[in-house]
């Protein structure tokens, strides 16, 4: 078990009171039920395909992911060091559950699974992402997404 | 990561987080978050355990179908049953007193462990089918090269069009501690990540050699170098006092 009570006090506190947007709205979209929800991957683990551009320090877009990655195609480009990496060299689901979105899709608990997923790279200001996210919003619509389940470091 | 879910779910996009820090998550205000108790890196939990990730991702998945919300952040209950020490565990090889002290002896020595490690390297690669190395580019000899020649402080020219030298620098760091780590963990045993951080960093020749580029670094002319060496060379529960 590892709780912000486990690092440092000092990175616990940088953690605990990073300063975060503060929204006007508070959205809220229902949908059909789960087993008929498309669901994709939006990392924020700086994921990106072996070969591509990794994230370069805080680039604020996002990396492409298609569904016909496989696990030793996959690398994280974080630029963060504060976060464990063994547990993911082991294993990708641990990051990105592809696997275990493939399974549940194959035994009826979602509808199906997104031709493509995605990764930004979390340390980056998320207002310097808005314009990216409302973006890649557009083309999880074109892959009739109809649930993101949203996975950080 | 909240504040992505903000954005898609303005966009008509349902989304759930899963989220690593409660108070970050409490503070952007999600519309819907499962917290869970794991180390950071570790979002669904144990690798290779998928019947604890599957949990993980339907308790977070479920939270769709709930009526009650915006804001909607629930708990994990259960902990990682990797974050254990296996006490099975053995490092691949126990480092021994240098027999000479400076950078050029500890730029040796890095790239003599890191030949070391190859025969353990390829049991891990045997054994999980992938490594995670690779965002430099170069082959792990080579990036034991380069990082070498930064502690001889050669200042290497970058070998890659788009990549500066001190980026450079970071990819070959963060491979080789990837390659490193692999190799700790290669076989049976279930090594926890502070049983695999407490070996690299506390007298492998490699761990060793991080921890003096960012010493040399620190108060580098090179503002990207200065801001590399000081946050992303050595882990902040790791930096020496």
């Amino acid at each position: 078990m590892t709780r912000l009570i486990d690092l440092p006090p000092a990175q616990a506190k940088r953690l605990a009171e990073l300063d975060c947007p503060d929204f006007a709205t508070r959205p809220w979209v229902t949908g059909v039920p789960l087993a008929e929800r498309r669901v994709a991957i939006v990392s924020s683990a700086g994921l990106v395909v072996r070969g591509e551009m990794p994230f370069r320090g805080r680039d604020p877009d996002y990396r492409v992911i298609p569904s016909n990655t496989t696990a030793p195609d996959l690398l994280v480009s974080h630029i963060s060091i504060n976060f464990d990496r063994t547990g993911l060299q082991e294993d990708w689901n641990v990051v990105f559950p592809i696997d275990r979105l493939n399974e549940l899709a194959a035994e009826g608990t979602i509808g199906s699974v997104a031709e493509t997923h995605y990764s930004f790279m979390g340390a980056t200001d998320p207002v310097q992402m808005e314009t990216h996210a409302r973006e890649l919003a557009g083309r999880l619509k074109s892959d009739r997404v109809d649930a993101v389940i949203l996975s950080p470091v | 990561m909240s504040a992505l879910g903000h954005y898609l779910e303005e966009e008509g996009i349902a989304t759930v987080a899963i989220s690593l820090i409660r108070p970050q998550t409490e503070n952007t205000k999600p519309p819907r978050a499962l917290w869970v108790p794991f180390e950071l890196g570790r979002p669904f939990g144990p690798p290779n355990d998928p019947g604890f990730q599957k949990r993980v991702l339907v308790a977070a998945l479920r939270l769709l179908e709930r009526k009650a919300g915006p804001v909607l952040i629930e708990d994990f209950p259960h902990d990682d049953p990797r974050a254990q020490p296996d006490p099975e565990w053995r490092p691949s090889f126990v480092p021994t007193a240098p027999a000479a002290e400076g950078a050029d002896a500890l730029a040796l020595r890095l790239e003599a462990e890191v030949r070391l490690l190859d025969t353990a390297h390829r049991r891990w690669v045997a054994q999980h089918g992938r490594t995670t190395t690779g965002l430099s580019g170069l082959a792990i000899a080579d990036c034991a090269r380069y990082v070498a020649d930064w502690l001889r402080g050669k200042a290497p020219p970058s070998p890659r069009d788009g990549f500066s030298p001190p980026l450079m620098l970071r990819f070959a760091i963060d491979d080789l501690k990837a390659y490193c780590l692999e190799a700790a963990a290669a076989g049976p045993a279930k090594p926890s990540s502070r049983q695999l951080g407490d070996w690299f960093w506390n007298g492998t020749a490699p761990g060793e050699a991080i921890h003096a580029l960012r010493a040399a670094y620190l108060e580098a002319e090179d503002d990207r170098l200065k801001l590399i060496a000081g946050n992303f060379m050595v882990p902040a529960a790791r930096v020496r006092a």
